[in-house]
């Protein structure tokens, strides 16, 4: 358990430091798109926190930061989810079978 | 690189990405399938991690030209930590949650996604073992793993030019060489971050790398 609060806290000191100095510029796709006018429609679903917005917070950097940290941790929990189903065949792991 | 569905609207992109859903969903469930024989228990905390941290890395956008910006996708880090099939399991897994919660990528989009992201990110595997068979120094290792994640991305890049192509008046004529520009120099910096990333896993935590045929002298285990 401690060594993932532990992975969280480093990947989210990540974010606190890089976050400001990521570029807001179109990415390769999206330069594309806009450059030459491509039809665009409505999609179907524009998710929960578009654009890496946490919800209704006004200030840019820390809606940014919580989405991103909401993002890792939701990751992190399906990851660890993931792979302990996909090596559930593993009969060789006891050590970390009964822990919490 | 992420397609959003506001790309998909007429028949030629809704059948393409129809078809581009049931090849990746095919690859992902070999993935799955190799993935259950190939890794034991050790590999969870690794595999939670290093797909977290992807996450995050993949919001981090670094300037190009042309008023442009890039982000790593990670799809080669994740091939040389984790191996090819655990690989495209966490990218679809990261890609999945962009696209359910942020919507960064769509849901009708998100077979092409995957297919353009995790499976060319995993299989990148492939294409560094390849160039590692003859010369197996670090020095070399390193320079595959380059070459590699610049490759993962171009190849990502022109299958999108194609998947794209529909939504433009000037069709692929228009996308390819746009696409294979930006993500030209987009992969250098894909290539930068992962070899730093690599040799800096290597410095602090040699072991880990070790469970891959990928390094000198190690048994194959994938």
């Amino acid at each position: 358990m401690k060594k993932f609060l532990i992975a969280t806290i480093m990947i989210a000191l990540f974010l606190v430091v890089l976050i400001p100095f990521a570029s807001n510029n179109p990415d390769g796709l999206e330069k594309v798109v806009v450059t030459y006018d491509a039809q665009e429609h409505q999609s179907i679903w524009n998710g929960i926190m578009a654009d890496y917005s946490f919800f209704s917070i006004g200030n840019q950097y820390l809606s940014t930061l919580l989405a991103g940290i909401f993002g890792v941790v939701a990751v992190l929990v399906a990851g660890l989810v993931l792979s302990k189903v996909m090596t559930s065949n593993d009969k060789s792991a006891k050590n970390n079978a009964h822990r919490p | 690189m992420h397609i959003s569905d506001g790309l998909i609207f007429n028949n030629t992109s809704i059948v393409l990405a129809i078809i581009m859903w049931f090849l990746s969903i095919g690859i992902l469930v070999w993935s799955w399938k190799k993935a259950q024989q190939t890794y034991t228990r050790s590999i969870t905390a690794l595999l939670a991690i290093s797909s977290a941290f992807v996450f995050a890395a993949q919001m981090i956008n670094f300037p190009i030209i042309f008023g442009s910006s890039g982000h790593l996708v990670g799809g080669t880090f994740l091939a040389v930590l984790l191996g090819p099939y655990a690989a495209i399991l966490s990218m679809t897994l990261v890609l999945g949650m962009q696209a359910l919660f942020f919507a960064d990528g769509g849901i009708v989009a998100f077979g092409m996604n995957m297919f353009n992201m995790a499976i060319i990110g995993g299989l990148s595997y492939f294409l560094i073992k390849a160039f590692t068979r003859k010369n197996s120094s670090q020095k070399w290792f390193i320079s595959s793993v380059f070459i590699a994640s610049w490759i993962s991305i171009m190849l990502g890049a022109v299958i999108t030019s194609f998947e794209i192509a529909p939504a433009f008046s000037g069709g692929l004529a228009v996308t390819l060489p746009s696409m294979l520009l930006l993500h030209g120099i987009i992969g250098v910096g894909e290539g930068a971050i992962t070899t730093v990333l690599v040799t800096s896993i290597q410095r602090l935590n040699p072991t880990i790398l070790g469970g891959l045929s990928l390094l000198k002298g190690r048994k194959d285990k994938i």
